[in-house]
């Protein structure tokens, strides 16, 4: 094929690509084509040709399927991950197939970054196609995407043993993509804390108490979190997951400790030669190839592009307010600017005011167009969410700290596994920590069991879109460990049990016992699940599923 | 026409805006009242006299000036002073016409507010008509707190009025007794026995029924008797209050004397008692500041500790003695006080008594020369008769801080026929000044004596006055939502009227769209009230036998309540479900016994814990007192449940039912069919606000653990719903902010029909509760057939017929469901092989598979 010299750019093994099927369509305007391309030092001749495969598979699928073209192409030595993140705007990852073991892939989870950059990117500065419709020569866009995306993609510490999010994926000089070794998570889920019912009842109080303190005629929301957890959210599903993914990364107290040392008010300029400077010494040449496609005043521009992903730029005030200078200051003055999102639910511009004690981080999101006044105004709801909150927050704070398990809490001693509440897009799994205790071979298996159930998924999404199938995989790799799979009406579950018994009774009386003890799920699994057909199939994937039918 | 602005202007008031912040309102009335003081005086004087007055520093400067020159009398003598006279003289009348028309308008407006605005503005009043005493032949009025009677004597003849329930109509009884003075006139606690005390040396018994009589006389010819009280100690039976001490006696009708028990020797000056606090307080020393004090109590007699009343010196050598109606003893929430007057330093200090100590609590200041203290439903009423204003506390926490402002007795229900006073009682039907007229209506009048608790005695018209709290108004005039609350929510008395103030105060709170937090306090003041009162009706389970034969007659309501218990809510407090039933029963005729034993109970253990531990230290005094007082404290608060439902002659019956109620305490029930559920129909729009005023209910709710009824979760389901605001649903329903119960479950299922998460929710919650059939038919109707079989088996569910499945599957087409589930009820029905049902789909089975294999 001819990807073969897409390798030759010298960058691990993955491209990524974005670039808008609208444009570019007379001969040599070609380039017009790309939004971003990584690694930007790729000849274009190289990029052009990338793009112009999966421009051609996307093309030739959609006659087939023209709601959704090609989700993956497996080459010989490629996999081709795609994904539309907006009409006609396409987001490509290329991943190279290594006889390192671990470069082995899960699609799914693949995609789920793309989808992760995207939402992000989309919560900071709007859709990629608004800005390309507001400046059409695509300078704009260019000088955010680049940056953004490497921010995203360049990580400077290590990753903690909760991190529990797929981004981050330069470590050292490597991009590490999520791998077989991360198939007990989910990326594109929330984390929740289980909180009894009083704690709760405290918590939605609370969360009520600053929505209504900040005293805007719109309505405000609000996200809590317990450590890297989430509490409590008023936001729509989409908006939980992208704010829950940035707040886990940036303003949780680990997330802000693990950055203190090294933030400096010298750096608060923000230069473009810093952007993801430290490990892409080609930089620099990317960012003139990009101003060359860009006729705006290119300076200028990049000097306004916010980079919300930069580490260490966010650090808590003495009021217990988190604050940022990634979005600028006030004019004549040191007080930072307050962050902004857009909600993708809505629509709606909101002020993000972060509010830390211990490890209780409260985020009210007020609607620009409820505080007149700007800065002057979001200092005034601060000041009357420490008036109306300070003392809930504490009692919560107290409440939840007296009930939190530490780290491993949710970890259940003998399973190793992940639950995924695709209705509330929630998951929980085994303390990573814990994951890596397993056997390769029960992660590869693993790896290749959801992959099945992935597919399984989509075709059943395809076959009738409100009936959930109920289906129950269970197999044994070759070290001998359980692998299973259940999935019903919503509901995920994946387990490795490597020192079960021999029999497939065994595993299944130990599934059950889980099910009754894990309780995110709890007693409506043990139920649910209870006598569903289980088929058998040792050391290796049968990928056809059997309908649960046949047994009856 | 000044009535119906003044009836009008009232109105306004109540209904219009009433949390107009009290100061202004004080203000304006204080003022109102200056002016037609000041404007009498203008009209009947003459202009010149007025320029007068007005001129006088100027006039008298003048005269000083010439005075002083003469007889040299010269041109332009004094021409300064001249000139500032004249200046001053013609401003005066300049202004005098202006000044006129101002005062003509401000007049026509003063009258209607002074005529009857004011008349409105009261916290407390009087209701028309009084109980009249009126007896030929009187020889003075005496009231017998011990027994609640107000007696005339005449020359042979006692008449007694009971006052508890006070009932302006009750007829007299009479008694005979003996031609003679009368001093002082009792009656013994079972009202067999009259005692009369004839002079400071005698008393004169007459027994009732038979009529005979005896006399006791005090011996030494130094000591006098100052007075005498029935009791109800088991020790004695009669205590005579002397000069020299106490004598306690024992009455032996059969021998027809008295038997000495017990002598306190002590120097008396004067003495205080009142039957309610079991309490003698005797004034001793120079001053009569040195008090020793007793308590009769069934209990036994307690002795307090000698105490010294604070008198503040006008100067360096005065010395103020105390007078007996300086002092006067007030129960208050169960707790006894002694307030006394210090004239010098214009405050009322309460001192409150314990077993061990008398602990003084703080002072009140007066504003008046006279003052008279009444208690009505614990609230201390301070009436500052010079002022004719009377302040209200509500001595329960430490604050000190009056309820309200001054504000004067109202005179309520005058009728307009009355003959005495048809001229200007006709015109103003709520007004005391209007009241000028009648003699009888005069408030504040000299000859009012105020009797324990919240009687008024106007003697020179032979009237019984009851003194009556309008909480409406105290409601009315502060914007203290929570305090507001809390004060209602401690009415006894008219638990019904302070109930529905207190919803009707919770609704527009939220309706008004207050801060979150100040309704959450209001919120949280009623369900802590709530909590309480579960809490102490808890005690009436241990006594329930003791119980009915107390309270004999009067517990109409008690099967009532019994139903009500039973129709109820699962328990979870099992022994409180009856109270929460009496409180639930708004307009039903309650179980006034069940009030009656509530006390009882709290008496009966706190008479165990001063029996078995009699020198804990600080016990409440009270404790004892109301224990040895529980038969009055029936008929006390017999009486007050009476009393105001009796008063008025045109209180409807329902009403009269009404104020039967025990408490005011709202139950989460209550609070959702006369809050939340009106409050959603009014509100629009976005309903935030109401979920996280409902989240506040339940956050308090779940602090007390009270168990809060399914329908305000079902609200909540239905608000958050309606908004679509899914996510913050799930998450109500997972954390169980919203408990599990199939109402809720249903709702659930019912708003799921928008979104398939919410009604894996609701169908989730079916399963935890264990409700199979429900289950099993929600997944037959969302197409789970065969999970539903699987359910159905594992938890042997046999009502949901067979038919239903094999249709369904019939439905389907496909051949695979319908052989499974025929083989399921195959398997595992008995019998069903036998049924047409299954032999028809065999057969449609067959030729559905023949026509798949063709």
């Amino acid at each position: 094929m001819g990807l073969t010299s897409a390798n030759s750019g010298g960058s691990e093994g993955m491209q990524l690509c974005i670039f808008d099927l609208r444009r570019g369509q007379q001969e040599g305007q070609e380039l017009d084509k790309i939004l971003f391309f990584f690694p930007a030092d790729l000849p274009f001749s190289n990029q052009l040709s990338v793009i112009g495969l999966s421009e051609g598979l996307i093309t030739f699928t959609r006659i087939f399927s023209p709601e959704a073209a090609c989700e993956v192409i497996e080459a010989e030595r490629h996999s081709h991950v795609f994904y539309e993140a907006e009409p006609d705007i396409w987001m490509v990852m290329v991943v190279e197939k290594s006889k390192e073991a671990e470069a082995i892939w899960r699609v799914g989870a693949l995609r789920a970054v793309l989808k992760e950059i995207h939402s992000l990117f989309m919560m900071f500065h709007g859709s990629v196609r608004e800005m390309l419709e507001k400046e059409p020569s695509g300078g704009q866009i260019r000088a955010h995407l680049y940056p953004f995306v490497m921010d995203y993609l360049s990580a400077c510490q290590n990753r903690s043993p909760l991190d529990y999010c797929c981004w981050d994926f330069l470590v050292g000089k490597k991009i590490q993509l999520p791998s077989f070794r991360d198939c007990l998570k989910e990326c594109g889920t929330v984390q929740m804390l289980t909180v009894g019912r009083e704690a709760a009842i405290e918590v939605q109080s609370l969360a009520r108490v600053l929505e209504s303190g900040a005293g805007a005629t719109t309505p405000c929301y609000s996200l809590i979190l317990f450590q890297d957890l989430l509490v409590s959210t008023t936001l729509s599903p989409d908006d939980t997951i992208n704010l829950f993914a940035y707040a886990v990364q940036r303003l949780t107290p680990r997330a802000l400790s693990s950055g203190v040392s090294s933030w400096s008010y010298l750096r608060r300029g923000n230069t473009p030669d810093l952007v993801a400077g430290l490990t892409f010494a080609t930089v620099s040449v990317s960012e003139q190839l990009h101003h060359l496609h860009a006729p705006s005043p290119s300076q200028d521009n990049s000097n306004h592009v916010k980079r919300p992903l930069q580490h260490n730029r966010w650090s808590k005030e003495k009021d217990g307010f988190l604050v940022t200078d990634i979005w600028g200051r006030e004019m004549g003055s040191l007080i930072p600017a307050t962050p902004t999102i857009w909600l993708r639910q809505t629509g709606e511009r909101m002020y993000l005011c972060a509010y830390q004690y211990k490890s209780l981080t409260l985020i009210l999101l007020v609607p620009l167009s409820s505080i007149l006044n700007g800065e002057q105004g979001v200092s005034l709801v601060k000041k009357q969410v420490l008036e109306n909150a300070s003392l809930k927050t504490l009692k919560v704070e107290e409440k939840l700290s007296k009930g939190w398990g530490g780290e491993n809490a949710y970890h259940v001693s003998g399973y190793r596994y992940l639950l995924i509440d695709d209705d509330r897009n929630v998951s929980r799994a085994s303390p990573p920590v814990k994951v890596t205790t397993l056997a390769k071979e029960s992660l590869l298996a693993m790896s290749k069991l959801r992959e099945e159930v992935d597919l399984e998924k989509s075709r059943a999404k395809w076959d009738s879109a409100d009936h959930d199938k109920d289906l129950e995989i269970c197999i044994r790799a070759k070290n001998n460990a359980w692998v299973v799979a259940r999935t019903t009406r919503g509901k995920e579950l994946y387990m490795v049990l490597e020192k079960a018994d021999e029999t497939l009774l065994y595993a299944s009386d130990a599934i059950e016992r889980f099910s009754n003890r894990v309780p995110l799920l709890a007693s409506s699994r043990a139920v649910a699940l209870g006598g569903l057909p289980i088929r058998v199939i040792v050391n290796e994937i049968l990928s056809r599923q059997i309908p649960s039918i046949a047994i009856m | 026409m000044t009535v119906s602005v003044g009836q009008d202007e009232h109105r306004r008031r109540f209904q219009g805006a009433p949390h107009l912040p009290q100061p202004i309102r004080l203000i304006a009335r204080s003022f109102n009242h200056f002016r037609i003081v000041e404007m009498k005086e203008r009209n009947t004087n003459s202009t010149l006299r007025r320029i007068l007055v007005n001129c006088a520093a100027q006039a008298k400067e003048y005269g000083g000036c010439v005075a002083a020159k003469v007889p040299e009398i010269e041109r332009d003598m004094c021409l300064k002073e001249f000139l500032a006279l004249k200046n001053c003289m013609q401003n005066t009348r300049k202004g005098e016409g202006f000044e006129l028309g101002m005062s003509s308008k401000a007049s026509s407006s003063q009258l209607s507010v002074s005529s009857s605005g004011s008349g409105g503005l009261s916290h407390v009043y009087i209701q028309h008509p009084p109980l009249r005493s009126n007896v030929l032949g009187s020889r003075g009025l005496f009231y017998d707190d011990g027994n609640k009677l107000l007696i005339s004597p005449t020359s042979d003849q006692v008449f007694s009025w009971k006052t508890a329930p006070f009932d302006p109509h009750v007829a007299p009884t009479s008694d005979s007794i003996s031609e003679g003075p009368v001093l002082s006139i009792r009656y013994s606690l079972d009202a067999k026995i009259i005692a009369v005390q004839r002079s400071s040396k005698e008393i004169q018994f007459f027994h009732s029924e038979t009529g005979q009589n005896f006399g006791y006389k005090c011996k030494p010819e130094s000591e006098s008797m100052l007075g005498f009280f029935w009791t109800d100690c088991p020790l004695c039976d009669f205590v005579l209050v002397k000069t020299s001490g106490l004598d306690f006696l024992a009455c032996d009708v059969e021998s027809k004397s008295l038997q000495l028990v017990e002598t306190k020797k002590l120097n008396v000056s004067w003495y205080v008692y009142t039957h309610e606090s079991r309490l003698v307080l005797l004034a001793s020393g120079m001053q009569c500041k040195t008090f020793s004090g007793f308590q009769l109590s069934s209990a036994g007699i307690v002795r307090l500790p000698k105490f010294e009343m604070v008198m503040a010196k006008s100067e360096a050598n005065s010395k103020p003695v105390l007078a007996v109606e300086d002092v006067c003893i007030a129960t208050i929430y169960g707790r006894i006080y002694c307030l006394q007057i210090d004239r010098v330093a214009m405050l009322l200090h309460s001192y409150r008594f314990y077993r061990d100590a008398v602990v003084q609590q703080g002072s009140l200041p007066i504003y008046s020369s006279k003052i008279a203290v009444s208690v009505v439903d614990n609230v201390l009423l301070i009436h500052q008769v010079d002022a004719k204003v009377v302040i209200l506390y509500d001595i329960f926490a430490d604050s000190r801080a009056p309820i309200s402002a001054p504000l004067p007795l109202l005179f309520r229900g005058f009728p307009r026929s009355n003959t005495s006073s048809s001229r200007s009682t006709a015109k103003v039907s709520e007004s005391p000044e209007a009241n000028i007229t009648d003699s009888e209506a005069i408030i504040y009048g000299d000859d009012w004596t105020f009797l324990v608790p919240d009687l008024i005695c106007d003697v020179s018209n032979k009237l019984l006055w009851k003194i009556h709290l309008d909480l409406e108004a105290i409601s009315a005039s502060s914007s203290e939502v929570p305090s507001v609350l809390e004060f209602l929510q401690r009415r006894k008395l008219e638990a019904s009227k302070a109930k529905q103030l207190c919803l009707a105060i919770t609704r527009n709170v939220i309706l008004e769209r207050r801060p979150v937090l100040t309704v959450a306090k209001a919120i949280d003041v009623l369900v802590m009230s709530y909590s309480q009162s579960l809490k102490t009706g808890s005690y009436l389970k241990g006594i329930k036998a003791e119980k009915t034969s107390h309270s004999g007659g009067t517990q109409i309501g008690i099967p009532r309540s019994g139903a009500h218990a039973s129709t109820g809510e699962v328990g979870v407090h099992g022994t409180s479900t009856k109270h929460q039933s009496s409180a639930l029963g708004d307009n039903e005729s309650l179980n006034r016994s069940l009030h009656f034993s509530t006390s009882d109970s709290e008496d009966n253990t706190q008479v165990k814990s001063l029996n078995t531990n009699p020198k804990v230290n600080m016990e409440k005094l009270s404790g004892g007192a109301e224990s040895s007082s529980t038969e009055v404290h029936t008929s006390s608060s017999q009486s007050e449940h009476l009393g105001p439902s009796n008063s008025p002659l045109n209180v409807s019956v329902s009403e009269r039912q009404e104020s039967q109620l025990t408490s005011p305490a709202i139950s989460p029930d209550e609070m959702y069919s006369f809050v939340f559920a009106p409050v959603q129909e009014e509100i629009v729009g976005d309903p935030s606000y109401l979920v996280a005023i409902i989240v506040e209910f339940l956050r308090s709710a779940s602090s007390e653990k009270i168990k809060v009824q399914p329908n305000i979760y079902v609200l909540t389901i239905q608000l958050l719903a309606h908004n679509e605001r899914y996510a913050e649903l799930s998450l109500f329903i997972i954390n169980k902010v919203l408990e599990p119960s199939k109402e809720v479950a249903m709702q659930l299922l019912e708003s799921g029909r928008q979104n398939s998460h919410v009604r894996k929710l609701g169908l989730d919650m079916l399963r935890q509760l264990s409700l199979h059939h429900d289950y099993m038919l929600q997944l037959v109707q969302d197409g789970y057939y065969l999970e539903a079989l699987r359910y159905a088996r594992k938890h042997k569910v046999v009502t949901v017929r067979p038919s239903l499945f094999l249709e369904a599957a019939l439905a389907s087409t496909d051949s695979q469901l319908l052989a499974a589930v025929l083989r399921f009820f195959s398997d595992f029905t008995p019998g069903f092989k036998n049924t047409s049902d299954c032999h028809t789909y065999y057969r449609i089975l067959n030729e559905m598979n023949s026509g798949v294999a063709v």
